[in-house]
């Protein structure tokens, strides 16, 4: 999975997207067997197939290297480098064991990166909602810009921020700790956060919670009660982004932390040695840190994929 | 239930110079069925949302009963508000849409329910309890929208243009509905429409506002047949009040060769404003048709070719340009006459108009004010 930026296609964008899908589906499906195409009707199935194939590719592309790696954690030292790719082998848990027996085992990095990547992906919830709700209602002037001078903080590359970020850390004494990696992922994903969750509650139509506020609500209970259930599949997608951007993250911790607060990729790091590369280990640990965040999108598919579309309200 | 007073009530939106709403004062009596009507842009839905507390009120002040609410947020109102798209909660059921504002105010839920069923029966919406918003029709959604606003036993129902996303037919029907209820319920009902039927057929009494500014506050009728300037003239009544600039001579309003004898009244009037000018306006239904031929000795008359006739069935409204070639700057002018819908005129047909006895309205060409008859 990738955080990278794709921004929210408008309503606009999905309805016609919307139409050309089916009306893709009616052209094809209508043509029964043995009767002759019409040239448009041929020409649409064609394109069907060009689609079909570079999806195909595109899953190949995509699940091949994941599937190699997860193999790959369960082969022996011999099978892993065997110049001949083994696809039938012996499995084998030892990789798994080695990671999580010595005294450098993988227990505490996990647990790293569950605080880390967890509480800043909730903090940034939590702060991204309301200052996103306040972004997509405000009337005052230069909003635009002020939204996009929030998201344009994102656009710097870690390596650009790091330097002056450690500086700061070092001063808090935030270098080596869990706050300090929580606070430096805040630094990229709130912007985010609260980019994503204004485009959510900008799709809410103000009269639901003027609506609320005349039936007696205080502009908290409306907010509650009636604005973040209906923006359930955006805060889903938001936490979601946040926390993969935060549980893959690699240089910010190479930077920030220590033996304290060292989380998994910085344990996959490790494995790359002078004296050589322990790929059985080094695919373990990959799959460990994949696994957790495929099932968590899995479990969470439903609101991701209306949430990415941004049709999560159909207030009519 | 209660009176509400908007006194000088005044709303300039941040960065505009104009007051979208500029020192409103209504007074609309306990039970009343107040509508606000005018074009788009007149300042009708901000009045509203003034009385609601979902708009600033900048200047004057607005009281609800002996409450003075002028800078109370809403829940402090006590009012229920029908929007224009409903405003329904999405996640929620028809019940617990309907019931929303019983459960803010924690009453218990036994008599949110009774409250809840007895409105659901008042607008037959009993089968639909427990369905969501949008699995029901637009005319559902519209009901559900009335009967939360009735559950809330207010002191004043606020509804923003409820009917304008139904179709023509529901609309009508709906209409009837509402001022129905209303009358039933007897609650204190402000109502914005930009459509002045609507205004018309539902209001015990009509404002118009235009750029903000409170034009005329009267009953259906009145507005129609004593529009107070040239604007209500011109907005109230469809087909609209034809209107034109006549010329001052003497005693007589000129018209190429139309003429019509003013009162002392109105020419005192005109004197005293220093014009030489005055806007006429007749309904269409103030004109009788009449023989090419026939001589006038009034000169209340003119000559038109028919370019449309609407045949309604129950009515026929000519549409017709000036047709006398000695006046060549009033050809274009356009005339609507309501006609016997048993014999109309043809497309194409000239015909001869004469503007009724007494239907005429005057307004000053100066201020656009009615001058007396």
């Amino acid at each position: 999975m990738s955080t990278s930026m794709t921004p929210p296609s408008s309503a606009h964008q999905r309805t016609t997207a919307d139409q050309a899908v089916r009306g893709n589906g009616r052209a094809v499906t209508a043509a029964p067997p043995g009767v002759p195409q019409s040239p448009l009707e041929a020409s649409s199935k064609r394109s069907r197939w060009t689609v079909a194939i570079l999806l195909a590719v595109a899953m190949l592309w995509t699940l091949i290297p994941l599937v190699w790696m997860l193999l790959s954690s369960f082969k022996n030292r011999s099978d892993v480098t065997a110049a001949t790719p083994q696809v039938l082998f012996a499995p084998t848990l030892d990789n798994y064991r080695n990671l999580f027996s010595g005294p450098n085992n993988l227990g505490p990095y996990i647990w790293h990166s569950v605080l880390a990547a967890g509480i800043s992906a909730l903090l940034a919830l939590f702060l991204g909602a309301l200052a996103g709700y306040g972004l997509a209602r405000t009337r005052m002037r230069g909003k635009k810009h002020l939204a996009f001078w929030i998201i344009s903080t994102r656009m710097a590359p870690i390596a650009a921020i790091v330097v002056p970020l450690f500086l700061i850390f070092r001063g808090l004494g935030l270098i080596d700790s869990i706050p300090g990696l929580v606070l430096a992922y805040l630094t990229f994903n709130l912007p985010f956060a609260i980019w994503l969750m204004s485009a959510f509650f900008a799709e809410v139509p103000p009269s639901l919670e003027e609506s609320a506020l005349v039936a007696g609500c205080t502009r908290w209970q409306a907010f509650r009660t009636v604005i973040l259930p209906l923006t359930k599949s955006g805060l889903v997608t938001t936490f979601v982004l946040c926390l993969v951007f935060a549980w893959n993250d690699y240089a910010f911790a190479v930077v920030f932390s220590g033996p304290n607060s060292q989380t998994l990729p910085i344990a996959a790091s490790q494995l790359v040695t002078q004296t050589g590369i322990d790929w059985g280990q080094l695919t373990a640990i990959g799959t460990i840190v994949v696994v957790p965040m495929m099932l968590a999108g899995l479990a969470v598919r439903r609101w991701l994929v209306t949430g990415l579309t941004l049709g999560a309200v159909t207030g009519e | 239930m209660a009176k509400v007073l908007y006194e000088e009530a005044t709303r300039v939106y941040p960065g505009t110079e104009r007051p979208a709403v500029d020192a409103l004062d209504l007074d609309i009596s306990d039970g009343e069925f107040l509508v606000l009507v005018g074009p788009s842009g007149c300042g009708k839905s901000t009045s509203l949302r003034m009385l609601a507390g979902l708009e600033r009120v900048d200047g004057g002040r607005i009281t609800i009963g002996e409450r003075d609410v002028t800078h109370l947020p809403p829940r402090d109102r006590d009012i229920a508000m029908v929007f224009q798209n409903y405003a329904l909660y999405p996640h929620m059921s028809v019940a617990d849409n309907m019931g929303f504002a019983l459960r803010v105010m924690k009453a218990p839920k036994q008599e949110r329910d009774r409250r809840v069923r007895d409105a659901a029966r008042l607008l037959d919406l009993e089968e639909y309890l427990d369905r969501r918003p949008k699995e029901l029709s637009g005319g559902q959604r519209q009901r559900v929208a009335m009967g939360r606003a009735i559950v809330r036993e207010p002191q004043v129902f606020l509804m923003d243009e409820p009917l304008s996303n139904l179709d023509a037919k529901l609309r009508v029907q709906t209409r009837t509905q509402i001022a129905a209820l209303q009358r039933r319920l007897g609650v204190t009902t402000v109502y914005v429409t930009h459509d002045q039927v609507e205004a018309m057929t539902m209001g015990d009494r009509v404002a118009v506002l235009k750029d903000g500014l409170l034009q005329q506050v009267d009953t259906p009728l009145r507005l129609y047949q004593h529009p107070a300037n040239v604007f209500v003239a011109g907005f109230i009544g469809s087909p609209s009040m034809n209107l034109a600039e006549f010329r001052v001579e003497g005693e007589e309003a000129v018209l190429g060769g139309t003429r019509i004898r003013l009162s002392r009244e109105t020419l005192e009037a005109l004197r005293k404003e220093g014009g030489d000018r005055l806007v006429l306006g007749f309904r269409p239904e103030a004109v009788d048709v009449i023989a090419e031929t026939d001589a006038d000795a009034e000169h209340r008359t003119f000559p038109v070719t028919v370019t449309v006739v609407e045949e309604l069935g129950s009515d026929a409204f000519l549409y017709g340009q000036y047709a006398d070639a000695a006046h060549p700057a009033l050809l274009d002018q356009t005339v609507i006459a309501r006609v016997d819908p048993n014999a109309p005129p043809a497309k194409g047909d000239r015909v001869r108009l004469r503007i009724a006895q007494g239907k005429e309205r005057l307004f000053s060409a100066v201020t656009g004010r009615r001058l007396p008859p």
